[in-house]
């Protein structure tokens, strides 16, 4: 009975259904049948327009550039778009960033990278209505080649980079068009937080930027960030080299875990498995005992840490040094310490622009540090810590929001964001860290802090196999997993040091910003691993 | 310049105590009432004393005697930030007559008494203010004990010289030590290289350890190899700074004025020359006792920046002449001794380049200066 009830109801639904879905067919019919009919009468009078177009081969797409031919025609460069350029005719291709009709004319607003400028199709001489239309209906994003006669203006176009030009438009041809549906605004993504919500208007949050990363990167904001990084990579390098080092090049799979062993990636090696390299610490060290003197290498570093937060990601870019000193492993510390002084020194004397830009989006402070750098004693730092009504004993690691805190204590007296904290307990520090001579609590290590966040962590090592074998000993590890790097040791190792700097994280915090992802590239963090 | 606010507070305090009282006095044995609505008014500390005194007058009128609970002389220790208010128990020996005193028209001994007391809380108020003063001059940490500065500038009348190896101890100037580098921030423009400081910190390094250092802020673009040399060369134990008294930390930064930072915490940062001159001065000898002595150090200090270094080429030439006929009299510019007047004088004359136009005296005193040797650093960065 039941079941037959059931039964029962469920045709009734089922004809209910097929009667929906009748109703909406013929809807759809009538509607298809409507579009159809205005196509065919736009096509019409599209066809009728044509054919008294007087303009009709001043605009258009073109074909699909398969290089046909080679045309001998000079592009200028947005940038390059100044007053000493004022009525001259000239090509050049650009994305349209917005386009705006107005009547018988229409806005473009032609980007190049981070440039932009405003250029106007005007029914005239030389374009026609339909030529007009043509131009406002260019979806946004696409690129064009335009011919255009560069005109100065009176008043300065506050919302383009050329101020002081604009482009009377009488050639434009799209050259590859982009879909009508973008899945993030520009303007919307480079809009500064806090406005947006004011205005009612929309701002992109972080995972759609990303997931969209292709035209996230193309927003002003992204340009500069990705020129600033190029430039701190670009730096790095090249005042190294001026110190006489080595760029090396180092394994990134290995077969054991270089430093404690947690936190590596395993990896399957054809009928083994293998680990990628946490740190390519074991190499530069090796490199040392080979005689290098001095190296450094940029690589890409990986982390199997589960960890969300705004600093972490699994694979960052690890700027590394490693030297031999004399007698003192603050040698080492002052060659790093200057490095990064030239590096910040170069991105203010030489990036300014792309500092200020992406400033705009996130303000912050400019980066300020000293010469020679601020190195404070760890000491030092737990009694201004205590000072502040910090609690914690002489040996204790410095927690994460006491880093900060301590930035702000360290900012407020010295007004730097850059300094060094030597001297660390022995304790918190790995086991291939020298002790201190005087001190058997304390060691020859020292981390490097930007804005209150740690991007260097760094010691002098133990060159010593026999003591390196009895720290190991005392940390509890396995001898038989270190023996390549105890044995590297072996035969006469000069004394010496080094860290490594995570590229990402120095960008972040010279900038200011509150993610390491905004500085990658394409982040991959425990949640991330597309694009 | 807010303790020297607070200074100038204390002295109106007291001289609107010191006229109202007199009123007060004049018209006490007539009127006792209005007596006490005045005093109400004008300040707390008497009108407690007032009630209390008038509670004994009536009270002893209409109630029986009672033996006092306890003796009068029980030997307590006061602490000295209170005032001393006289045992109420204790009164019946002082001789007073109630009676007596209310029969005839003559001055009631309670408020002869009163009136003692009265002058005996004006002196202490006189010698509080002075006190203050005497802070006001002298820049001191907040945490320094002030009831010893207070004490001793009071106690000892006779004016100790000015040498520097009088006795100053770290901890008290700059707070306990907590296993740290104490060190002091100095931030100065390189366009205007403090010249006193740096005399005060060869000085500073010849009492203690001190780790000097020098950095550039990253708000100038560079500076000439002197100044980064300027406080001498590096120490030989410089890699450890837990082997050192004192931290000197010079940065040159794009400031407006000279501007030192010691603890972040408890300190505010002192700012100008000046005062951070007077901050440094205090680590090497204790400012003169003599409040006219101190006084005058002060001014020729403040005279040496506004006037000497900042001031108009008619100024200057005021300060020169008020130089040469001070020292026409003593052979320093202030007490017996060398003192941070001179030093500061001898900067700003140096660095005012008015060395040439100094007459004869100053001419004498500027040698004398330099026989002294510790002026090294201020002639070197001249050069």
């Amino acid at each position: 009975m039941t079941k037959e009830g059931v039964q029962g109801a469920t045709e009734d639904e089922q004809q209910a259904q097929s009667k929906k879905a009748l109703k909406k067919q013929q809807k759809e019919a009538e509607k298809a049948a409507k579009k159809a009919e205005k196509q065919a009468k736009l096509a019409t009078e599209q066809q009728s327009t044509e054919e008294d177009d007087f303009a009709k081969d001043r605009y258009g797409v073109s074909a699909m550039v398969q290089s046909q031919e080679k045309l001998d025609r000079a592009l200028v460069r947005v940038q390059d778009l100044t007053p000493e350029k004022a009525d001259q005719l000239i090509w050049l291709r650009a994305r349209i960033h917005t386009s705006r009709a107005k009547g018988k004319q229409c806005f473009l607003v032609l980007r190049q990278q981070q440039f932009n400028v405003q250029a106007l199709v005007a029914v005239g001489d030389c374009a026609s209505k339909q030529m007009v239309k043509f131009a406002a209906n260019i979806t946004k994003e696409s690129i064009v080649d335009v011919e255009a006669l560069v005109r100065k203006v009176e008043q300065k176009i506050e919302s383009c980079s050329q101020q002081d030009v604009e482009l009377h438009i009488e050639r434009i041809f799209v050259i590859s068009q982009a879909e009508p549906r973008l899945p993030l605004q520009l303007d919307d993504a480079v809009r500064p937080d806090g406005e947006g919500e004011e205005e009612g208007r929309a701002t992109v949050n972080q995972d759609t930027k990303l997931d969209n990363r292709v035209i996230d990167l193309r927003t002003t904001t992204s340009q500069a960030i990705f020129r600033l990084q190029s430039g701190v990579c670009q730096l790095f390098r090249d005042t190294l080299t001026k110190k006489g080092f080595v760029e090396i090049q180092t394994p990134k799979i290995i077969s054991a875990a270089s430093e404690g062993g947690a936190n590596v990636f395993t990896v399957s090696y054809f009928k083994t498995s293998a680990y990628l390299a946490q740190s390519p610490q074991l190499y530069k060290q090796m490199c040392i005992c080979a005689d290098f003197d001095k190296v450094f290498c940029v690589g890409p570093v990986f982390r199997a840490e589960d960890s969300n937060t705004h600093r972490h990601l699994t694979e960052f870019v690890g700027l590394d040094i490693e030297l031999a000193f004399n007698y003192h492993y603050h040698e080492v510390i002052d060659s790093i310490t200057d490095t990064m002084v030239q590096i910040f020194k170069g991105l203010r004397d030489n990036f300014q622009t792309e500092i200020q830009t992406v400033n705009k989006q996130f303000p912050s402070e400019p980066f300020k540090f000293l010469e020679p750098t601020l190195r404070l004693e760890y000491t030092e730092a737990v009694a201004m810590l205590r000072e502040a009504g910090v609690e914690m004993g002489d040996e204790d690691d410095l927690s994460t929001p006491n880093e900060k805190l301590l930035g702000r204590l360290v900012k407020e007296k010295y007004d730097t964001d850059f300094y060094v904290l030597d001297k660390y307990p022995l304790a918190v520090r790995p086991f291939y860290t020298m002790p201190d001579p005087n001190n058997p609590k304390y060691s020859n290590s020292y981390d490097m802090f930007m804005r209150g966040e740690e991007i260097l962590s760094g010691a002098q090592r133990i060159h010593n196999a026999q003591l390196l074998t009895e720290r190991a000993i005392h940390h509890q590890i396995d001898l038989e997993k270190i023996k390549a790097y105890i044995d590297s040791f072996r035969y006469g190792a000069p004394p010496h040091g080094g860290g490594g700097i995570g590229l990402e994280r120095v960008c972040m915090l010279y900038l200011g910003l509150h993610n390491v992802r905004q500085t990658s590239m394409f982040p991959r963090d425990p949640k991330r691993l597309t694009p | 310049m807010v303790i020297r606010k607070a200074g100038s507070e204390v002295t109106a305090v007291s001289s609107c105590l010191t006229g109202s009282c007199c009123c007060c006095l004049s018209t006490s044995s007539s009127q006792r009432t209005s007596v006490s609505r005045n005093f109400f008014f004008f300040i707390i500390i008497i009108i407690v004393f007032i009630c209390l005194s008038l509670f004994r007058l009536s009270s002893s009128m209409s109630m029986y005697q009672v033996k006092p609970i306890c003796g009068g002389d029980i030997k307590i220790d006061l602490p000295t930030c209170m005032y001393k208010l006289a045992n109420i128990h204790a009164q019946q020996g002082t001789g007073c007559n109630p009676e007596h005193a209310l029969q005839n028209g003559e001055v009631d001994p309670a408020v002869k008494a009163l009136e003692a007391r009265q002058n005996e809380i004006m002196r202490k108020l006189y010698e509080l203010k002075a006190a203050v003063e005497g802070l006001a001059k002298t820049v001191t940490t907040p945490d320094a004990d002030l009831d010893l500065t207070v004490s001793s500038s009071l106690s000892s009348q006779s004016s100790s010289s000015t040498t520097f190896k009088g006795t100053t101890d770290l901890d008290t100037q700059l707070g306990k030590d907590h296993g740290a580098l104490r060190d002091i921030v100095v931030n100065a423009n390189p366009a205007h290289p403090p010249l006193t400081l740096l005399v005060l910190h060869s000085l500073l390094s010849q009492r203690y350890r001190v780790l000097s250092t020098v950095h550039v802020h990253s708000s100038v673009a560079g500076v000439p190899p002197q100044l980064l040399s300027c406080l001498g060369p590096r120490h030989a134990d410089s890699y450890a700074r837990q082997m050192f008294q004192l931290g000197f930390t010079l940065i040159w930064k794009d400031v407006p004025k000279v501007e030192m930072k010691f603890s972040i915490q408890n300190m505010c940062p002192i700012k100008g020359e000046a005062n951070v001159a007077r901050f440094l001065f205090k680590l090497l000898a204790p400012y003169p006792s003599d409040p006219a002595l101190a006084t005058l150090v002060d001014s020729w200090v403040d005279t040496a920046f506004f006037q000497l270094l900042d001031g108009s080429a008619k100024e200057r030439a005021a300060v020169l002449r008020a130089l040469n006929s001070a020292l026409g009299r003593n052979p320093w510019l202030a007490g017996p001794d060398v003192s941070l007047a001179d030093i500061t004088c001898y900067c700003c004359v140096l660095q005012s380049g008015s060395v040439s136009s100094a007459p004869a005296n100053v001419q004498r005193w500027l040698k004398s200066c330099e026989n002294l040797g510790y002026f090294g650093p201020a002639k070197l960065l001249l050069q």
